[in-house]
């Protein structure tokens, strides 16, 4: 096994909430000087967990040991004088006030009367340094990226005399190229002697960072293994119980009529001179790292941003869609990157969300036919086995890969002919990935064109017929499945030689 | 037979679930505490013409409320439809009392006015994208001078057209008036609008997040200037249901009618974040604000404690919302 110190141990973790037990005989080991990776599908009870371990929950059974002798972590100031500091998906920072300000923010030092500025600035220095961010203490902490944002959440964590530091999915917000640095911090952390508890759905970060993982299902306890004695299958197995290798649905590439044709579509300067075509029954791939315009282009194809230059025919016939309804009305649907902010309806229910773009085909006499509508939500359900109490559940409170499903649902019901897939399995577990992957065969199968971006390569490899990668706003290479691999992608990608 | 009994209860037990986890079921809790109060404090409260009192009293505010929930459920906030409400019956009562129009056309035109306003505070927000709060302040302001700036006197003398609205009819001894009726035939069919109709799911739709309907195929600009406009429609109403039960029309009337219809919307159950609420929930907060104000004077506290009082509802409701809500995590 081992021989590094134990920092924290939790034996035996139980959580009930009204009606759900949400863990039940949970052990977590944390070492110091390691990465514990937290593993487990949607709804395993990772976050629970955490939440238990940062004091914003507390548990109902079990016993909790900090450095061998047991304490009671109730709230979360109990977790933070022990030293346990947790950096959520979403930051707790201060949009309008400056790093320094935020790292110290709650902690502010005093000099008699006053805070001492000087300290506050001279240790965000030393902070940032040390995590090697090239920030100004000064500058204002909204205008950074999501990447320096996180930093800054890092060194917050820091200045509270961390001794573990639980990270949830940190990479999930991340693009391929400040992943890197993001993993150079997290090495360099549990150098300096910090546990670390880090969570992803990705299977390659945790192979890259973790000295153990812990998987969790269904709120139990599964297992917990050395890194180096487990395989990316064996982990799988042990998260859903099944080969990696059904995750991707085997399909023949059998292209049919050409549906949509794209031709030096531009839009300002975050697209450019973009020209591609789609047939029926493709699945055409879009990889790039953020920013390199393929979200910019597709919102034109569906009508949510105005083009700057170019045509589209879509089936032979002009294609200039005016609004989301207008390419809605002409058959081409779009499937958000950002679900939360940009597809769900967060705070209405299952059935709204799901016939909220097709409520004319279940208009009659002006009149709703909610029984009808009710009906159809039911089948949905059943067919794309989301798992909700019933039509009348809030989507806010069910898990990512079924908020998916519902997005899907209300696309599927329309007839779509074009379907836009921005990020289609972001922030969702591998059995709801395997599921969405098999929905979208089926869909090719049918005669559906599919354009689906994604920042995971071996999605990309897993899914896509033929293969754009795009670059600065250009297409900069067009990959069939043969040439296509992570390395090729990646050089096209990050700009090696010119397309 | 066991079987049909098992379905029997499920069906209750459902039922049950249903009131129970119902949005309104707080507001109603409300409303039949406060009555009971009532009833037990003052013989006078609970008889017949006591209630048609309490109604009359209610329908201005009532149909007012109508319009604010709609607008409060895109996420948005009227401030203007007092002053709208006063501007339009004043040119009602004016056209037909000293310019002797037709007075069904100097109705029409009065609501008319009202909707011009609505219009203008759709058009403003989604053209310019200025926020709620900012276009119907400045509207609330314009409405008010210009009322002013037509008359400061009191417009009396109406046809009867006018005041149609205030007679009433009789039923078991109880006397009804029509306008009453008009303002539950108003909340029947918004309640029908909001349940059954695609524009009613677009109200809700745009006001838990616009840009996610906008991308779901909603025309998000479009909803807006629709529920700023019906909402205006209400609002004259209300200033013809204002004319019928004075019997004049005054310029300084509605002073407080605009708080007082988002107290009845938010007493009512409605988030003021938008996308979660009910009319009915909205008619209950009118029912409580109008029940408090009657039972207080009948008990013969003075009218500004009323009003004090009405404070202390709003944040309590709200409070007890925000618990329940956060405790359903």
């Amino acid at each position: 096994m081992t021989d590094s110190k134990v920092i924290l141990e939790m034996k035996g973790i139980g959580k009930t909430f009204p009606g759900v037990k949400a863990l039940e005989g949970v052990n977590l080991t944390i070492r110091e000087g390691e990465v514990l990776a937290l593993l487990g599908e949607n709804g395993a009870g990772k976050s629970t967990l955490i939440k238990i371990l940062s004091g914003a929950y507390t548990r109902d059974e079990g016993e909790i040991f900090f450095e061998g002798s047991q304490v009671d972590v109730k709230r979360p100031a109990d977790a933070e004088a022990l030293g346990i500091s947790t950096i959520y998906q979403e930051f707790n920072l201060a949009p309008n006030l400056t790093i320094a300000e935020n790292i110290f923010l709650g902690h502010l030092p005093m000099k008699g009367a006053v805070v001492d500025w000087p300290l506050v600035r001279s240790r965000s220095r030393e902070l940032l340094d040390s995590l090697d961010v090239d920030l100004g203490v000064d500058t204002i902490t909204g205008t950074l990226s999501v990447a320096q944002q996180q930093m800054v959440e890092i060194a917050k964590a820091l200045n509270r005399k961390t001794r573990v530091l639980i990270m949830d999915e940190p990479s999930a917000v991340l693009s391929e190229k400040d992943l890197d640095n993001l993993f150079a911090v997290v090495r360099k952390l549990r150098d300096s002697g910090i546990g670390i508890v880090y969570i992803s759905h990705r299977m390659k970060e945790i192979f890259a960072l973790a000295d153990e993982v812990t998987v969790l299902k269904d709120g139990k306890f599964v297992a917990s293994r050395r890194i180096t004695d487990v395989t990316m299958d064996d982990l799988v197995k042990l998260m859903i119980g099944r080969d990696l290798e059904d995750v991707y649905p085997k399909r023949e590439a059998n292209p049919g009529e050409l549906l949509l044709e794209v031709k030096n579509l531009s839009q300002s300067h975050l697209a450019k001179d973009v020209s591609f075509q789609l047939h029926a029954g493709e699945i055409v791939g879009f990889a790039g790292i953020t920013g390199s315009g393929r979200t910019e282009a597709m919102r034109v194809l569906f009508g949510a941003d105005k083009a700057t230059g170019g045509t589209m025919t879509l089936k032979g016939k002009p294609y200039k869609p005016r609004s989301p309804r207008d390419a809605i009305n002409q058959g081409v649907a779009l499937v958000t990157e950002d679900r939360k902010r940009q597809g769900l309806l967060l705070k209405l229910q299952v059935y709204f969300n799901t016939t909220v773009s097709g409520l004319d085909r279940l208009t009659k006499g002006g009149v709703l036919q909610l029984k009808t509508e009710r009906q159809l939500v039911n089948d949905w359900i059943k067919n794309l086995r989301i798992k909700t109490p019933g039509p009348d559940f809030m989507v806010v409170n069910m898990s990512g890969g079924n908020q998916q499903k519902v997005i899907l649902a209300r696309w599927l019901s329309l007839g779509i002919k074009v379907f836009i897939m921005d990020e289609p399995t972001r922030g969702i577990d591998v059995g709801s990935k395997a599921e969405i992957y098999q929905i979208m065969a089926d869909l090719a199968a049918q005669g559906v064109g599919i354009i689906m971006i994604s920042s995971e390569l071996p999605e990309v490899l897993g899914m896509s017929d033929r293969i754009m990668v795009m670059r600065e706003g250009k297409i900069a290479k067009e990959l069939t499945r043969e040439e296509a691999s992570e390395e090729t992608i990646m050089h096209y990608a990050v700009g090696g030689d010119a397309a | 037979m066991s079987a049909i009994a098992t379905t029997l209860t499920k069906n209750r037990a459902s039922l049950g679930k249903a009131i129970l986890s119902s949005p309104i079921i707080g507001p109603l809790a409300a409303l039949l505490l406060a009555c009971i109060f009532f009833a037990v404090m003052t013989p006078n409260f609970m008889t017949g013409p006591n209630f048609s009192l309490i109604m009359q009293q209610v329908m201005v505010v009532g149909v007012l409320a109508i319009g604010q929930t709609l607008v409060i459920l895109t996420a948005g906030i009227d401030l203007s439809n007092g002053a709208v409400m006063a501007l339009s019956g004043v040119l009602m009562a004016s056209l037909a009392a000293q310019h002797h129009l037709n007075p069904v056309l100097a109705i029409l035109l009065g609501i008319g006015i009202a909707v011009i306003f609505g219009a203008v505070n759709g058009g403003l927000l989604t053209g310019i994208n200025l926020p709620p709060f900012i276009v119907t302040l400045g509207t609330y302001s314009i409405a008010y001078a210009l009322t002013r700036i037509y008359t400061t006197a009191t417009i009396d003398k109406l046809p009867k057209e006018l005041t149609a609205l205030g007679s009433t009819f009789n039923i078991g001894g109880t006397e009804i008036t029509f306008g009453t009726l008009l303002m539950l035939l108003l909340y029947v069919i918004t309640w029908f609008a909001l349940k059954y109709t695609k524009a009613g799911r677009s109200v809700f739709a745009v006001g838990d997040n616009p840009e996610a309907a906008r991308l779901a195929g909603i025309k998000t600009n479009r909803v807006l200037i629709g529920v700023y406009t019906v909402a205006a429609f209400t609002y004259g109403i209300a200033a013809l249901l204002l004319v019928s039960r004075t019997g004049v029309g005054d310029p300084n009337a509605g002073a407080t009618a605009n708080m007082d219809s988002i107290t009845a919307v938010v007493v009512g159950g409605t988030s003021m974040f938008g996308g979660r609420g009910s009319i009915v929930g909205t008619f209950i907060g009118a029912l409580i604000v109008g029940v408090f104000r009657n039972g207080l004077q009948l008990m013969g506290v003075p009218a500004i404690y009323q009003v004090l009082i009405t404070g202390v509802l709003v944040i309590a409701a709200v409070s007890i919302d925000q618990l329940t809500h956060r405790n359903k995590r």
